[in-house]
C-alpha cells in the first residue's frame, strides 16, 4: 500500500474575521454544558425560587386578603440575594474546567495557533459562563418584574419603581461579572479542574469565615471589604436603594468588587498565551 | 499481605505525596488565615488598642480564641478540608488515570482507600492541629492557660474527629459519585448550613449537628444564619453526640470501602 505524502495544502473553508473565532468556542461550550443532565437539574433547582416568587405575586395580587404579601423593591434585592447561593454552584460547575481542562490537555497552545487571539478566547470562554449566570440572575429577576406587570395588569408597580430596571441589570453584571471573572482567572491557574473548584470555594467562605471572624471579634462590620461577597452585598443595597448592610463605605464595596474583577483580568493577560518558540 | 499491612503500605505511599504537594500549600494558606488573624490581634494588643472591644467591653484572649474556633475551624476549615481531600482520595488516582497501578497490585482494593484515608488524617491533622495550637498561646494570655487547657485539649479533640468523620464522608462520596466536589460542596455548605437553621428532625443528618453540641465556647452570632442556627440549636448528650458522629465514620467509611471493591471504574481516554 502507498504511503502518500501530506504536504501543504490551500485551506478551502471560509476565512472569518477576526473578532469572531470566540462564537464557535462559546457555542461549543454551551452545548457541551447543556448535554449534561446533572446540570439541566441544577438549573432547574435555580429556577425554583422564581416560581415560588410568581406564586406570591399571583396570591398577593389575586387574594385581598394576601396584600401583604405584594412585591415591594425589596422583594428584587432579595431575590437576587438567594440566587448567589446558585451563582456559586453554576459557577463551580460551569467554570472550574473552562480553562483548567485546556491547559490539562494542552490544547490552549492548539486554540491560540488558530486565527484566534488570547483576548477572542477570553471572551469565549467568558461568555459560557456568563450565559449560565445571567440566566440564573438577571432573566428570572427581570421574569418577576413582568410577571408582576402581568398578574397586576396594570404597569403601576414598574412605573413606581422604575429605578429596578437599572438596579437589577447593574447588580447582575456586577454579580455575574465578579463570579465569571474571578472563576476562569483561578481556572487558568490550574490543570486540575477540582482544584480550581476548591479554590473557588476556599475564596469565597474563607473570606466570609474571616469577615465573620473578625466581626465576631470586634463587633464591627467594618472589615466587609475582606470578603467578595459582603461586599457585593453592600453594593447592591446601595444599588437598589436600602440602607447597607455593613459599616463599609459603599464606594469602598465597589472599590473592592472592581479590583477583584480587575485583578482576574489581569491574570487572565498573563496566563493565557500561546508559546513562542524563538529558533 | 493482609488488609492492615496493605493499607499501611499505601498510607506510607500517599502520605508523601500528600504532604508535599500543593494541596498542602493551599491548606497551609487556609489555616495560615486563622494564624496570621492571631498574630494581628496580638500586635494589636501589645500596642495597646483597642481592637478587642465589644460594645466597649474588653473580649478575653480565650473569648477570640472561641470566636476563631467556631467561625474558621469548624465553620469553614474542617468541611472544606474535608471536602477537598476526601473526594480527592480516589479521583485523584481515577483523573490520573493511575488507579489502575494501584488495583493491578495483590492488595485488596478496599484497603487502597483505607491506606488513603489514614494518611488524609495523618497529613491534615499534621497541619491544622499546630496551627490551633499556635493561635490558642497566640490569644490566651499565659495567666489563663491553665484554666483553659482542657477546653484546648477538647477542641483538639472535636477538630481531629471532625476530619475524621468528614473524611469518611467525602471518601465515600468521592468513591461513589462522578462528580464528587459539586456533591460533597453542596452537603457542607449548602445542606448542613439550611438544616441546622430549621427546627425538627432533619438536623440529625448532618455532622455539624453532633460536632457543634461538642464544643466547648458560646457559638457566636454572625448574621440571620446564625441567629436561626442559635434559635433552633439543641445539644444532645456528649455520649449520644459522640455514638452518632463514631457511627457516621464508621459506616461511611466501610461503605467506601464497599464501593472501591465493587465499582469498575472507567477511565476517559
Amino acid at each position: 500500500m502507498p504511503i502518500h505524502d501530506q504536504g501543504y495544502r490551500r485551506y478551502g473553508g471560509i476565512r472569518t474575521g477576526i473578532g469572531r473565532a470566540w462564537q464557535v468556542m462559546t457555542r461549543a461550550g454551551i452545548m457541551n454544558v447543556i448535554a449534561k443532565r446533572q446540570f439541566l437539574a441544577l438549573m432547574l433547582f435555580a429556577w425554583a425560587p422564581f416560581v415560588v416568587r410568581a406564586v406570591q405575586i399571583y396570591v398577593s395580587a389575586t387574594f385581598q386578603q394576601a396584600s401583604f404579601l405584594a412585591p415591594k423593591g425589596e422583594t428584587f434585592r432579595e431575590f437576587l440575594d438567594q440566587q448567589g447561593a446558585f451563582v456559586f454552584f453554576v459557577t463551580i460547575y460551569v467554570g472550574a474546567g473552562l480553562i483548567a481542562n485546556d491547559r490539562r490537555a494542552n490544547a490552549l497552545q492548539l486554540y491560540l495557533s488558530k486565527p484566534m487571539t488570547s483576548a477572542e478566547y477570553i471572551a469565549g470562554k467568558l461568555a459560557i459562563l456568563f450565559l449560565f449566570l445571567v440566566s440564573v440572575t438577571f432573566l428570572p429577576a427581570m421574569m418577576l418584574l413582568l410577571t408582576q406587570a402581568i398578574f397586576a395588569g396594570s404597569l403601576t408597580f414598574v412605573a413606581n419603581n422604575l429605578y429596578l430596571l437599572p438596579a437589577i441589570t447593574l447588580f447582575s453584571l456586577a454579580q455575574v461579572l465578579l463570579a465569571s471573572t474571578t472563576m476562569l482567572a483561578l481556572s487558568s491557574l490550574s490543570k486540575s479542574s477540582r482544584f480550581v473548584a476548591v479554590m473557588y470555594a476556599g475564596l469565597f467562605f474563607f473570606t466570609s469565615a474571616l469577615f465573620n471572624a473578625l466581626r465576631g471579634i470586634t463587633g464591627r462590620s467594618s472589615f466587609a471589604w475582606l470578603s467578595p461577597s459582603a461586599a457585593l452585598e453592600q453594593l447592591g443595597d446601595v444599588i437598589f436603594r436600602l440602607p447597607p448592610r455593613y459599616q463599609l463605605a459603599p464606594s469602598l464595596a465597589g472599590l473592592m468588587v472592581l479590583a477583584l474583577i480587575g485583578a482576574s483580568l489581569f491574570i487572565l493577560s498573563r496566563r493565557v498565551r500561546g508559546v513562542e518558540i524563538v529558533t | 499481605m493482609s488488609f492492615w499491612q496493605a493499607s499501611r503500605r499505601v498510607f506510607d505511599l500517599s502520605l508523601g505525596e500528600m504532604l508535599w504537594s500543593r494541596r498542602t500549600i493551599f491548606m497551609a494558606l487556609v489555616v495560615g488565615g486563622p494564624v496570621l488573624l492571631a498574630v494581628i490581634v496580638k500586635v494589636v494588643e501589645l500596642f495597646g488598642m483597642s481592637a478587642l472591644r465589644v460594645n466597649g467591653q474588653r473580649v478575653a484572649g480565650f473569648g477570640v480564641f472561641g470566636v476563631m474556633i467556631w467561625m474558621l475551624f469548624l465553620r469553614f476549615i474542617v468541611p472544606v478540608l474535608g471536602v477537598f481531600y476526601g473526594t480527592a482520595l480516589m479521583a485523584d488516582e481515577v483523573e490520573d488515570k493511575t488507579i489502575t497501578y494501584l488495583f493491578t497490585r495483590p492488595i485488596p482494593r478496599g484497603a487502597v482507600l483505607v491506606g488513603k484515608y489514614l494518611a488524609y488524617l495523618a497529613c491534615t491533622g499534621l497541619v491544622v492541629l499546630p496551627s490551633v495550637m499556635i493561635v490558642y498561646f497566640l490569644l490566651v494570655p499565659p495567666a489563663a492557660i491553665a484554666g483553659s487547657f482542657v477546653a484546648l485539649v477538647t477542641d483538639l479533640g472535636l477538630l481531629g474527629l471532625g476530619l475524621a468523620v468528614y473524611g469518611a464522608v467525602f471518601a465515600f462520596v468521592g468513591a461513589y459519585f462522578k462528580r464528587p466536589l459539586v456533591i460533597g460542596l453542596l452537603f457542607a455548605f449548602g445542606w448542613e448550613q439550611v438544616v441546622l437553621a430549621l427546627p425538627g428532625y432533619l438536623k440529625q443528618f448532618t455532622i455539624a449537628f453532633y460536632l457543634q453540641s461538642l464544643v466547648p465556647h458560646a457559638m457566636p452570632s454572625d448574621g440571620v444564619a446564625s441567629i436561626l442556627q442559635g434559635m433552633f440549636r439543641e445539644s444532645p448528650p456528649i455520649g449520644v453526640a459522640l455514638a452518632w458522629l463514631l457511627a457516621y465514620l464508621v459506616v461511611f467509611l466501610y461503605m467506601a470501602t464497599r464501593v472501591v471493591e465493587r465499582k469498575e471504574y472507567v477511565l476517559e481516554q
